[in-house]
């Protein structure tokens, strides 16, 4: 489920924390949700506790999850601003690559349109 | 905790380490990483109390190792000489352990054992080089040890053995916050193992730091700009290496993106990419900038 790429150029504790804000906004994990813990996680994806705890540490910074001592570590109710921040962060990485690679601003609106029109006609279908 | 400092051992005329400050804090996975002959044997043998220094100290948990018993009952040496009991089966051979390591778990090897499906009563000289091997291995973590030194030790470990230790490391770390110092010259073994690592090179610690802050805070940069810049334009940047091809300036420096980005604004740049350096990459040009010759690190 947490699957990460150890041989990644990007640390693994930061692709924990990302994996975990991605499968919040998927609603893959929803608020009140408890994580594995570090040493089951550890184990799983076979790194480091001591990386693994920092991601947890770094998202209970953030407010993206919350811990109960002696019960383990729960996804916040309260995480939208963070979480939209960061897709923000996302955003603007593929704005300077779209830049770098010849889009104009009026044609990014239209991709972002016609991104928008594809997500509006799946959660259509859904609704149906 | 272990330390070195100032440690210097010499073989005749030949130093195998010099001067060598280093700090491992209980709980860690500690990478010692570099080629054959660069000291990373020397240290992992010091700490177990089987070679003395000529200079310096060598201490775990404020204690000088060499000649220390109390020490050596906490300390494991996984390498390939360990088990020297030839006409030793491996009933034997816990039961030798058994007697000197207080903590030694009599159930988790037989659990281990088991799980490799190595057998009891035959004499472990008649093991294969990969069963001596995991024989090693098995009664080193059932030891109970706090320090567990691994002498290149997964090299000649299967994936399922790899695994199996790789979990029994993460339980002993968090049970009884076990450190494990693991030499190698495998860069991709020590990324997912360890936490910390020191690169040796030539008897000297080049450089000594937690993973996670090496990773992602070194870039390459690739940049192209509306005015003419050189070289000296962004030297107080601190850059690691440049170079130039036509309008496109490549630069490695360290620095988080966003530190970068920030750095490079009042440039204007028409074009800025970043990519973070792999860990090979890093340690080439970290070595590059203190005046080493990477080519020697393989």
């Amino acid at each position: 489920m947490f699957d990460i790429d150890l041989q990644s150029r990007i640390p693994i504790y930061e692709q924990l924390y990302k994996k975990v804000i991605e499968m919040t906004v998927k609603k893959q994990l929803t608020p009140s949700e408890k994580l594995p813990s570090v040493r089951e996680l550890a184990k799983e994806l076979g790194v480091n506790p001591n990386t693994v705890s920092k991601a947890f540490q770094m998202l209970e910074r953030d407010g993206i999850i919350y811990s109960v001592p002696g019960r383990g570590s729960f996804i916040s109710d309260k995480n939208d601003s963070i979480i939209a921040k960061n897709a923000a962060e996302g955003f603007r990485t593929a704005v300077r690559e779209a830049l770098n690679g010849g889009l104009d601003r009026e044609g990014m609106i239209s991709v972002i349109d016609s991104v928008i029109s594809e997500k509006g006609a799946l959660s259509d279908d859904k609704a149906k | 905790m272990i330390k070195l400092s100032n440690t210097t051992k010499k073989f005749g005329d030949f130093t195998a380490l010099d001067n060598v400050d280093l700090l491992i804090p209980k709980g860690t996975a500690f990478g010692l990483l570099g080629s054959n002959g660069a000291g990373k044997s020397t240290i992992l043998r010091l700490l177990s109390g089987i070679y003395k220094q000529e200079s310096g100290s060598v201490t775990i948990d404020g204690q000088e190792v060499f000649d220390n018993t109390d020490i050596k009952k906490r300390v494991f040496f996984i390498n390939d000489e360990t088990v020297q009991f030839g006409s030793f089966t491996l009933k034997s051979l816990k039961k030798y352990y058994k007697g000197f390591y207080p903590n030694f778990s009599e159930e988790l090897f037989e659990e281990l054992r088991n799980t490799v499906k190595l057998p009891e009563d035959k004499r472990i000289d008649r093991f294969s080089k990969g069963m001596k091997r995991q024989a090693v291995v098995i009664t080193g973590l059932a030891s109970g040890a706090d320090y567990l030194l691994l002498d290149e030790a997964f090299d000649g470990l299967d994936p399922t053995m790899r695994i199996i230790v790789k979990r029994m490391l993460v339980d002993a770390m968090l049970d009884r916050k076990l450190t494990t110092v693991i030499s190698s010259h495998n860069l991709k073994e020590i990324n997912e193992v360890c936490d910390s690592v020191a690169l040796i090179h030539q008897g000297k610690v080049i450089f000594n730091r937690d993973l996670d802050s090496i990773k992602g805070n070194i870039h390459k940069v690739q940049a192209a700009f509306n005015k003419d810049y050189s070289k000296e334009d962004f030297e107080p940047y601190g850059i690691l290496h440049y170079s130039r091809s036509q309008s496109i300036h490549y630069i490695i420096m360290k620095g988080s993106e966003q530190e970068i980005r920030e750095k490079f604004k009042d440039k204007e740049p028409i074009v800025l990419d970043l990519i973070p350096l792999t860990l090979e990459e890093i340690f080439i040009y970290e070595m590059e900038g203190m005046g080493y010759d990477a080519g020697q690190l393989n």
